[in-house]
């Protein structure tokens, strides 16, 4: 999927010059983009417009030529099952649901994912032996953790990760980065990362300064 | 699993209270349909106490008491009155016989009147005449059977008699005019209990009239009318004004049920008030359920779930106790049914299981009715609920 992105810019803040807002270009298929910005900037705005949470921009957004406006609600919920992936900032686990259940309430829109395939990406997070656990009681490295895993089980062509590796240690992010770089081949999709400066030792196609 | 997420925030207590408030409108609804389904028979034209308020009215005695065209129409022009009928009579002598096997003719002066139909509270489709028909229906006031019943039959030593008895006694009409004279079949319709009189189809009455006397005018004597509320002061100021007489016990059973139907439009009124408030409360609770889980609903809709899968688990709610409810509302309608039954028969009500098959029908009516506003609802909440730009999720900059 080649997205556009045509001239947006948020109507309801205004940020400062950047090289995403008022810009064309155009996000690749199988490429890797960094977001990179300080806070407040608007990374989690320019993931929400993607995404469809939110339409308060002007300008286009255009998924393989279509105007992403014009979108009705099954049309989002379908590119949200099998087209796009996000990693919400606040990951939004549901508290009261286990580590698994809260995996397989993705997982089984599409049955993406075997329950053997799921415990193996957790095992090489290292949060494998956390599944029968409440997401409330994990802490919030563990839940990101699982978040990530989450946001895998599905088909996708693009991937939103919204500073994924906030609380998580070198080791488990490269352990992360590498599963997530695999799945990214797996499925030419694009890649893209909202990070506050780190750039994780990925090799990114572009990083745009937000 | 998405059931079970939605249902975490929703407790027993809410659906109880959901289903109570539920069952209290439906059971009140049921209960005042089937009370009406079992009182229709008082309500029906044939019934004198809730049928049709009939005042019949007549002039002071006296050589020219009948009423003039004017007097008509002013007395069809009264607010209160709803229709007029006059009495017509017959403008020649007639003498009726009554031959059975065994008896030896029975004569008889007598007199025939007629009434539009629409005051008669007999409703039978043998009542009608054409020149062609054989047999002429006369209908006679109720109390002239219990008068023979029960007064001359004994005393004569002549057996009782019954409706369907006195329909198959061939009567002769001798009909004597100024100009002519004839001899007619006629037989004994039915028995009235609102016209105190022996009436025939008008055609019939029109027929003869100017057949026999054709150069007499035919006056009318007496007028009923229909009215709405019988008590009207206005009514009565009316009648005394005009020194028109009536029966005082015609208008007092009037009253009568002039009130039992006031009664009873109150408490229908209060039940469909009721019933509006308990489905507002149904939906205020639906709302409640929704809201509680406004975080969750969005957060399933935003990772991939369809409005209608998360609506759909609040539609099997919302069926399931519906459901409970509707069969509550029958018990408590059945129950109910029993515990009239003595009322009911003071009000000469036959009590019979048909309304129930009416309830039953009603309740599956409504199920369906109120499934499909539920459903709507819930639907039009969830949009609300996961809309862009409103969900939660977006206050993340």
């Amino acid at each position: 999927m080649t997205i556009q992105i045509q001239n947006i810019h948020p109507t309801y803040f205004t940020p400062a010059s950047s090289e995403v807002w008022s810009k064309v270009f155009y996000l690749e298929a199988g490429q890797k983009y960094l977001i990179k910005a300080a806070s407040g900037s608007g990374k989690s705005s320019f993931f929400n417009f993607l995404y469809g949470l939110n339409n308060k921009f002007t300008g286009s957004i255009l998924y393989d030529e279509d105007d992403i406006a014009s979108f009705s609600e099954t049309q989002w919920t379908q590119l949200r099952r099998e087209k796009i992936s996000l990693v919400f900032q606040g990951l939004r686990l549901f508290p009261e649901l286990t580590a698994m259940e809260n995996i397989q309430l993705k997982n089984q829109l599409t049955n993406h994912k075997t329950e053997a395939e799921i415990l193996a990406a957790l095992k090489r997070l290292d949060v494998d032996h956390l599944v029968d656990k409440k997401a409330e009681t994990l802490s919030y490295g563990q839940q990101q953790r699982v978040a990530i895993v989450r946001a895998l089980c599905q088909p996708f062509e693009l991937l939103l990760l919204d500073e994924p590796f906030s609380h998580i240690d070198e080791v488990q992010i490269d352990n992360a980065t590498q599963l997530i770089l695999e799945e990214i081949a797996q499925r030419n999709a694009t890649l893209l990362i909202a990070s506050l400066g780190d750039s994780y030792n990925i090799d990114y196609t572009k990083t745009l300064l937000l | 699993m998405i059931k079970n997420l939605l249902h975490k925030q929703i407790h027993f207590s809410q659906l109880l209270f959901f289903a109570l408030t539920s069952s209290l409108g439906l059971g009140i609804l049921l209960v005042v349909l089937q009370l009406f389904i079992d009182t229709q028979s008082l309500f029906s034209s044939s019934n004198d106490l809730m049928g049709n308020q009939n005042v019949i009215v007549s002039k002071e005695l006296g050589i020219d008491n009948a009423f003039t065209d004017e007097e008509i129409e002013i007395l069809t022009q009264q607010p209160f009155v709803k229709k007029v009928g006059g009495f017509t009579n017959g403008t020649y002598r007639v003498r009726g016989s009554v031959s059975l096997a065994g008896i030896s003719g029975i004569t008889t002066d007598m007199f025939l009147e007629a009434i539009p139909d629409s005051f008669i509270d007999i409703q039978d489709k043998d009542w009608k005449w054409t020149p062609s028909s054989r047999e002429v229906p006369i209908i006679i006031p109720k109390n002239y059977i219990d008068l023979y019943n029960y007064g001359f039959a004994p005393s004569a030593g002549l057996p009782q008699i019954n409706e369907e008895l006195i329909r198959q006694i061939p009567i002769q009409l001798d009909l004597i005019g100024s100009s002519n004279r004839r001899l007619y079949n006629a037989y004994i319709l039915a028995a009235s209990e609102k016209i105190n009189s022996i009436i025939v189809p008008q055609t019939f009455l029109q027929h003869t009239n100017q057949l026999l006397s054709p150069e007499k005018e035919i006056k009318i004597s007496r007028v009923i009318l229909e009215v709405t509320n019988p008590s009207d002061p206005s009514l009565l100021e009316f009648l005394a004004k005009n020194n028109y007489q009536y029966f005082q016990n015609e208008l007092l059973s009037s009253r009568i049920s002039y009130f039992l139907q006031l009664v009873l439009s109150i408490v229908l009124g209060i039940g469909i008030l009721i019933t509006i408030l308990s489905i507002t409360l149904v939906i205020t609770n639906i709302n409640l359920l929704i809201l509680k889980n406004k975080q969750t609903i969005s957060q399933l809709y935003f990772l991939g779930f369809s409005q209608q899968q998360i609506a759909k688990v609040y539609h099997n709610l919302s069926y399931k106790i519906l459901a409970v409810s509707i069969g509550i509302a029958l018990v408590l309608t059945i129950i109910c049914k029993f515990a009239f039954v003595p009322f009911l028969e003071n009000l000469e009500v036959k009590s019979s299981a048909f309304s129930i098959v009416y309830v039953l029908i009603a309740a599956v009516i409504l199920f369906f009715i109120l499934a499909l506003y539920y459903t709507k609802h819930t639907n039009k909440k969830i949009k609300q609920m996961t809309a862009v730009n409103t969900s939660l999720l977006t206050t993340e900059i």
